[in-house]
């Protein structure tokens, strides 16, 4: 096998995992700092891509229309969170299905809204040679935006009041209270951050994922398992958990078949949850 | 200065505490004793909010407490609970920024203050805190509940797995925080030789309710009421 | 009991026998068109049947039910395609293919799940990847069986209908009549379920939904129950996959897909967790208005109307339509818990007890010794349990006492089986069992009671008990003999039909005490049973531990110094996980060291 082409097949696929961890990052957060799967995560990345879809049809530049998408999702997020999930903490089943209801609510929404087929906004051109081979640049360009967003995330959890709240209120909830955290306001903030993220990916993924009303289930299911797997040390265990899985698969998938990639990355799946029944990070000693 | 009056309470239907009355003065320092199981820790959450009152009510600084816990604490109600319960997750230096800025102080300010009083930290200041010994939590629960600059601080079982020379050192430094903040203190114990060396006076409970208020010169020489007391 | 009451507690068959009447009545004078799309509600509400058995009464929200459901019709169909030419009829084949093909699968997932003891979000995660694992494999799966034609993505096609005669003549049902033939189906699986919910099999599932330690602990294999149960449900969603099949005629990849796999939680939920009819009820409704609303099974704005109502349900109707109907009826009838506010304080008989006790020990054989040897439990720098070797035998009483933290609870639930030594041995009598699984030790004659009172709330004082005493005796009967016996001793005779969750602390703490005694243990652990307990309880419980321990081995781990005096027994003083001092009372009370470790006084420690 030529040298080239495995670069070719292993930056790729480090892409695919970037992006897998791009719409990955605001589930993570949810679930690590709330307790919640929010399984209504891709249509937020649904209504974000749409957001900036919409924005940039208005006439103003694709790069400014990202923090658009963000703002919207983000209100929208704190909307959900206290009319319903603010009322089923702690009854984690209940809030999947209700999450899976307000994800399906808003799948028809969008299809009455925008219809089912929309135009993309087309890739930005830009094209890498690597031997005889030759890489689009964007999705290239996401394995930088995925470092960006954990970094981001990881400063804003650390570094900040909020954050160590935040945390403070998953780790020990009683305590926080105890301590003069005012939980349901920091919750409220977490999942309005956690939608913002995932507006911020379908934004940012719009010209590789073109912006359709199911296009978040597309994510939303290995996201999803990838948060699982990844456990309590959220951000690093969900950075490992994609690359692993995501990557994988999309390895598996270049010289096998795509099916092969998914069955990979399902089985491997199971076989990890087997392995670690509480997640592959739940003895790391990290904060994040 | 603090008052938790007829205060019935447990958990679901059960009620583990009966119609228990008690106060501390402002600048005193009062213990709560009695054997396992009595409900001294249930009086604690009682106290702050943890558990919801079936009847009852709680004063701080003459003001009634509101129901949530968060509330209580910004009136100036610390709390060390027994088991420590500190951030694992979170750095020492976090465990105590998080508990200042939380109720509107200067977060840097209160970790170099902690620092100052407790220089068994200074060294663990970045490791993450559920990698401390026990009496070192301890101490790091201490300090958070003191970050949040409260008038009224309850500690639940402060000694319970704690090394004998970190316990003379917490009783020092509660000494010298009544002394010099005129910060009062319950405590809730069955260790009587930590008692008797901090508190002037005490509640003794059983099955759920105060059977007497003693001060300290009688439970020191009282040996029969020592034993029966605390069931030893 | 008054004709509401009676109709109450038989709604499970009478509602359902008139609708399965009602609608076999009407089966055929509906539109055909009509009776073809309710078809598929039936099959629906058979599918929601497997969730709520495993989920309602199981505990575990499985994600899973339409894999079941999508192999049985596979395996179903593939059958029925290659034997419908021989035989005629279709369903003879398909159906226990079907049942057979789903219960394997279920099986072999539901080994993986309950014998690794798998968390429940863990659990429900597994099963819906392995959903999704067969959505993908199934994409490119081809395989020719006879002449069957498996096609991938292009799915299944030529699957016989509904036939039920024999012969080669013989020719599908019309819409109509298949529709009276899916729900007789139906309703003989459904009857059947509740019978088998109600019998033995589904009472220790309940049980283990509602608290599996505590069943393991009265000598069941839970795991074997769960596996059990999933396989059941397994095979009813195999039924239904393989009437689907015939339904459609054609099955393809999208039966594992994942919006077939929400909607079968949201035909349970609508109807009523855990009542069996319900998932029925929730597919009826759910498919009717999507019916009427959208012309079909897709379209329209069924989507957000389902997406809204399952919203809906989750926060303000959790127990769903039925659920919901059962909590308004059951307030117009009389307070069934009425009578735990009149019960007395326990007295006990020694007499009795000693005649239920010589009972227990024709049974069960004679007291056995337990010893422990070096026994050793670490978790992580902590070490509650440091090399403790210890042996009670009958006679006496034996208490472990100690400080807060000094591991007499560790120690209890090491050699219980509920944490795992990292070394040293535990004997039961001659037998080492270091490394038996709790219902192992409990069927060799271990009795525990835990700390807090371990009851099951929402099951009756007798069926409480019930449950201790037939783990024993196997045998409906001889255990309510048992029960009797111990209801009368606990002085429970009126509060035999109160539901456990409304007695008092106190009294589930005898509740719980009653069910160690059905199970006749040759040796009992007891973990602070006098907490909570008032002080004429106190009393009574002295003399029953005293009694008890005439005719089994007794240990007793205790807080209370003068619970311990009365015990008149021997007593271990326990001190950072290891034997401090030993003897008995008044030789422990005047022992200087055990005074210090009591009083925190650091003179001698």
């Amino acid at each position: 096998m030529e040298l080239d082409y495995l670069a070719t097949v292993l930056l790729s696929s480090l892409a695919s995992a970037s992006i897998l961890l791009i719409a990955t990052i605001g589930l993570a957060v949810v679930f690590g700092l709330m307790g919640v799967i929010n399984l209504a995560h891709g249509e937020f990345l649904m209504i974000g891509a749409y957001a900036a879809l919409t924005t940039t049809k208005l006439g103003i530049p694709y790069i400014l229309s990202i923090p658009v998408a963000v703002l919207i999702t983000m209100a929208i997020g704190a909307v959900v969170e206290i009319l319903v999930i603010r009322r089923l903490y702690g009854r984690i089943f209940d809030t999947m299905l209700a999450t899976w209801g307000i994800s399906m609510a808003f799948l028809q929404l969008a299809v009455l809204i925008f219809g089912t087929v929309t135009p993309g906004i087309g890739m930005p051109q830009y094209n890498f040679q690597i031997g005889d081979y030759s890489l689009a640049g964007y999705p290239i360009l996401m394995i930088g935006v995925a470092a960006l967003m954990m970094a981001f995330v990881y400063f804003l959890m650390t570094k900040t009041v909020y954050g160590m709240k935040a945390r403070a209120s998953i780790q020990e909830p009683e305590m926080a209270r105890a301590i003069g955290i005012q939980s349901a306001r920091v919750n409220t903030m977490t999942f309005a951050i956690g939608c913002g993220l995932a507006g911020f990916a379908g934004a940012v993924l719009l010209p590789i994922v073109p912006a359709t009303p199911s296009m978040g289930s597309v994510f939303v299911i290995k996201a999803f398992l990838t948060v699982v797997v990844a456990g309590p040390v959220t951000l690093t265990g969900s950075a490992l958990a994609a690359i692993g899985l995501g990557g994988g698969a999309s390895v598996t998938a270049s010289f096998l078949t795509s099916v092969a990639g998914d069955a990979f990355f399902f089985l491997i799946t199971a076989t990890l949850l087997w392995l670690y029944p509480l997640g592959i990070s739940a003895k790391w000693r990290w904060k994040m | 200065m603090f008052k938790i009056k007829n205060a019935t309470g447990g958990y679901g239907k059960t009620v583990i505490i009966r119609n228990v009355t008690l106060e501390v003065k402002a600048g005193e320092i009062v213990a709560l004793l009695g054997r396992n199981g009595v409900g001294k820790s249930t009086v604690m959450r009682y106290a702050t909010g943890l558990i919801p009152a079936m009847e009852g009510s709680v004063e701080i600084d003459g003001q009634p407490a509101p129901d949530a816990s968060a509330k209580r604490a910004q009136m100036g109600l610390g709390y060390v609970p027994q088991g420590r319960y500190v951030f694992p997750r979170m750095t020492v230096t976090e465990n105590i920024a998080v508990a200042a800025a939380s109720n509107g102080h200067d977060h840097k300010a209160a970790v170099a203050e902690a620092m100052k009083n407790f220089p068994l930290l200074v060294s663990k200041a970045n490791d993450l805190a559920g990698g401390l010994s026990g009496g070192q939590q301890q101490v790091l629960a201490l300090a958070r509940a003191l970050a949040i600059q409260p008038k009224i601080l309850l500690l639940d079982e402060p000694t319970e797995g704690v090394q004998p020379s970190i316990i003379d050192e917490i009783a020092g430094i509660l000494k010298r925080i009544n002394k010099e903040r005129g910060i009062s203190i319950l405590v809730a114990e069955q260790d009587l030789d930590f008692c008797l060396s901090i508190a002037e006076r005490a509640y003794v409970m059983e099955k759920g309710s105060i059977r007497l208020e003693t001060d300290r010169d009688s439970l020191r020489n009282d040996k029969a009421l020592q034993q029966e007391l605390l069931g030893v | 009991m008054n004709f509401s009451q009676k109709l109450y507690s038989s709604a499970g068959v009478v509602f359902p026998a008139f609708g399965t009447i009602a609608v076999l009545a009407s089966s055929g004078l509906i539109d055909p068109y009509l009776a073809y799309v309710a078809t598929s509600w039936i099959i629906f509400g058979l599918l929601g049947l497997s969730l709520d058995i495993v989920w309602g009464r199981g505990g575990l929200l499985s994600l899973g039910q339409t894999a079941f459901y999508g192999l049985g019709g596979y395996f179903g169909s593939v059958i029925a395609i290659n034997m419908a030419p021989v035989t005629g009829n279709t369903l003879i084949w398909s159906l226990p293919a079907g049942a057979a093909f789903g219960a394997l699968s279920a099986a072999a997932l539901g080994y993986i799940i309950f014998y690794a003891r798998m968390g429940s979000l863990q659990s429900t995660i597994l099963s819906y990847t392995f959903t999704l694992l067969l959505l993908v494999l199934t994409q490119t799966f081809r395989l020719d069986v006879g002449d069957a034609v498996i096609g991938g993505d292009n799915g299944m096609s030529n699957i016989p209908g509904f036939v039920l005669g024999f012969g080669s003549a013989a020719e599908a049902l019309t819409p109509n009549s298949a529709f009276a033939t899916v729900v007789v189906i139906a309703a003989v699986l459904y009857f059947f379920t509740r019978w088998l919910m109600r019998s033995t099999f589904g009472r220790i599932v309940n049980c283990v939904r509602i608290d599996s330690q505590k069943t393991e602990l009265l000598g069941y294999d839970v795991r074997k129950y769960q596996l059990l149960n999933f396989a059941y449900a397994g095979a009813i969603a195999g039924i239904a996959g393989a009437m689907f099949g015939a339904w459609s005629n054609y099955l393809n990849p999208s039966v594992f897909s994942v919006s077939e796999a929400i909607s079968v939680p949201i035909f349970v939920l609508v109807g009523g967790l855990g009542t069996l009819a319900g998932p029925f009820l929730g597919a009826l409704i759910i498919g009717g208005l999507s019916f009427w609303l959208g012309g079909g099974s897709v379209g329209g704005q069924t989507t957000l109307i389902l997406g809204l109502i399952l919203v809906l349900l989750v926060m303000y109707l959790q127990n769903g339509m039925l659920g919901g109907l059962t909590l308004v009826w059951k307030k117009f009838l009389p307070d069934s818990n009425e009578a735990a506010r009149l019960a007395g304080a326990v007295q006990i008989d020694t007499d009795v007890l000693e005649g239920i006790l010589k009972d227990a020990a024709d049974h069960a054989g004679p007291a056995k010794d337990v010893s422990s040897t070096n026994l050793f439990k670490q978790f992580g720098g902590v070490i509650p349990v440091n090399k403790i070797s210890r042996h009670f035998t009958t006679g006496r009483p034996y208490s472990i006492i100690g400080p807060n933290g000094a591991g007499k609870s560790s120690f209890l639930k090491t050699c219980v089986g509920i944490y795992k030594p990292e070394g040293g041995k535990v004997q039961l009598g001659d037998e080492d069992i270091t490394r038996s699984q709790i219902f192992d030790r409990v069927k060799k004659g271990l009795g525990v009671k835990n700390q807090k009172p371990q009851v099951y709330g929402e099951l009756t004082v007798l069926e409480n008990l019930w449950v201790a005493a037939f783990s024993r005796t196997r045998n409906d009967a001889d255990a309510l003999v048992i029960c009797n016996k111990i209801l009368g001793m606990l002085g429970f005779e009126k509060q035999s039909g109160v539901e456990a969750s409304a007695l008092s602390h106190g009294q589930q703490q005898w509740l719980d005490i009653g069910m160690v005694l059905c199970l006749a243990p040759r040796v009992v652990f007891l973990d602070e049973p006098a907490a909570g307990m008032t002080n004429e309880e106190t009393r009574e419980l002295s003399l029953l531990v005293r009694t008890l321990a005439k005719h089994t081995t007794v240990v007793v781990v205790e807080h209370d110094m003068e619970f311990v005096r009365t015990l008149e027994g021997h007593v271990t003083v326990l001190h950072q996980g290891k034997v401090f001092a030993e003897g008995d009372i008044q030789t422990v009370r005047a022992n200087e060291r055990v005074l210090d470790i009591y009083l925190g006084r650091r003179e001698h420690v």
